[in-house]
């Protein structure tokens, strides 16, 4: 069947380069071969709380050196900040962007981060209540934020645009799919855009534990396979995340920008649809989860069954999960679409999180590959889903793939991109 | 100025805020060390925090970029000299 063209379908754009730093790798080379290879960065993490007892919380952290980056601005870098312009030189490395590729005023930074700058700002707390040390002068630029957005923007001289998006879980998936829609309105002629979370600190976990969305490691806290192993999206025995960090930028133009300056196209947005639950805090709701599917899809002009490879939002709660199964199921059929998380093995990345299952679903499209679900042996028998399990799932002409992110506060975003 | 505050200020300067060291002359100002006025405050911040002194405002605006590493190395040597209990000897 060909696929339906949509009267709101909008136009592609290219995605030209992409970078990353995150638990499964810097490089996409060590990136695809945790990814296929469905093998976890998840460890036992001790919280230095001093006074306060409580248990070790699942966390995966990214092989990276805040201290080697220096920033443009030339101010101390939050690890979330430092994470980002690594990224973005990647990515503007892996396109070719280089100075005279781009004129400044068409180029524009889409950054999303859950709370940019926060690591920063309780570093500085304890320094201030515990310590009793003096706030330092830079310490306002290097927690607001928009700090990353306004770092990578300094990187590349960027004047066309610098805008942060703080929507939780959905932070970077709708930065960059605002990237799209300012290309696609002619805006600018180029974006860099992404996201970057590094929140590992312990009063930020001690927070995420308090709210028992962490996997509890109890007595396997020791055993570093266990917790390797401690998430299982979509499995009836979930029991919530681990906690990661991570940045992953990309560089995106309109397809005419693209070829005029000879760059090579690696794949194309082809969709993106944002939407609010508008019905609780954090409970999900399948219905909002499923008409942003369903516009993303009216919005690349496709029909469900063009999609090969779905990157699903998979938190392994046991709320979360079971919400998802349904709107996905509600929107392709019972076992209508390949379904992986790659959150088993990089953990809940918050505001990156989008940007890096993009790039998931991303190397599964053009590795014509599906990674599996880690840790998963089986589905929830209570889901209708095709869920990628064991190995990776070969895939031969896949030509479209979707990822989706469900927020906190009740955001959806959800991103198409074709071969 | 003492030998030990000056080499003091310039590893701050080269390992914080990786400045090059062959620019590190007492007769550098900060502006020619290529600071703008929110890195001289940070550095400002750094030195005085490496000292444990606080130079007073009236004595050092650190917006005002024209003084030399010369300049501020005397300062510190008073203010440490003025810290109580100093034996006017430590850096």
């Amino acid at each position: 069947m060909p696929p339906s063209r949509s009267a709101d379908r909008g136009s592609p754009v290219a995605v030209t380069g992409a970078g990353v730093v995150s638990p499964i790798g810097n490089t996409l080379a060590d990136f695809d071969a945790a990814l296929f290879a469905g093998r976890s960065a998840v460890r036992a993490r001790a919280l230095d709380l001093p006074g306060i007892d409580l248990p070790p919380v699942p966390v995966a952290s990214a092989d990276f050196d805040t201290a080697a980056e220096v920033a443009p601005s030339r101010v101390p870098l939050d690890r979330a900040t430092a994470m980002a312009l690594a990224a973005a030189r990647d990515a503007a490395r892996a396109a070719s962007l280089a100075d005279g590729a781009y004129d400044p005023e068409r180029l524009g930074i889409f950054w999303g981060s859950g709370m940019a700058g926060a690591a920063t700002f309780e570093a500085t707390c304890r320094t201030v209540y515990a310590d009793r040390r003096r706030m330092r002068p830079t310490s306002v630029v290097t927690t607001m934020p928009n700090a990353p957005v306004a770092e990578i923007a300094l990187l590349f001289g960027a004047r066309g645009a610098a805008l942060a998006y703080a929507c939780a879980c959905a932070s970077s998936a709708v930065a960059i799919g605002e990237a799209m829609r300012a290309i696609r309105a002619g805006w600018i002629d180029v974006a860099i855009a992404g996201g970057s979370e590094a929140l590992l600190m312990p009063g930020v976990l001690a927070s995420w534990q308090a709210m028992r969305v962490l996997v509890p490691l109890g007595a396997s806290a020791s055993d570093a396979a266990a917790v390797a192993a401690c998430c299982r999206p979509f499995a009836a025995e979930r029991n919530g995340f681990a906690l990661g960090e991570a940045a992953a930028a990309f560089v995106l133009e309109s397809r005419a920008h693209a070829a005029a300056r000879g760059a090579r196209v690696e794949a194309s947005l082809a969709g993106y649809a944002t939407n609010c639950d508008g019905v609780h805090i954090t409970q999900p709701d399948a219905s909002g989860q499923a008409r942003a599917m369903t516009a993303a899809l009216a919005d690349a002009g496709l029909a469900p069954s063009d999609i090969g490879y779905l990157n699903a939002h998979g938190t392994a709660t046991t709320a979360g999960d079971a919400a998802e199964a349904e709107s996905i199921a509600r929107v392709f059929g019972a076992g209508g679409v390949p379904v992986s998380s790659s959150k088993a093995i990089h953990g809940h990345l918050l505001g990156a999180g989008g940007a890096v299952e993009l790039l998931a679903a991303l190397r599964a499209l053009q590795a014509a590959s599906l990674p599996p679900t880690a840790n998963t042996v089986a589905a929830d028998p209570g889901f209708a889903l095709d869920l990628v399990l064991g190995e990776a799932r070969a895939s031969e002409g896949l030509r479209a793939v979707m990822s989706s992110s469900f927020a906190f506060g009740g955001t959806n975003a959800v991103l198409i991109a074709t071969a | 100025m003492t030998r030990p505050t000056f080499a003091a200020i310039s590893s701050v300067l080269a390992d914080q805020f990786k400045v090059d060291a062959e620019k590190l002359e007492p007769g550098s100002t900060l502006e020619q060390l290529g600071l703008d006025s929110l890195a001289l405050m940070e550095f400002v911040f750094a030195v005085e925090d490496r000292f444990d002194v606080r130079l007073p405002e009236d004595r050092l605006d650190p917006r005002q970029a024209g003084i030399t590493l010369e300049h501020l190395a005397s300062l510190i040597d008073e203010a440490v000299a003025a810290k109580p209990g100093s034996d006017a000897a430590v850096a």
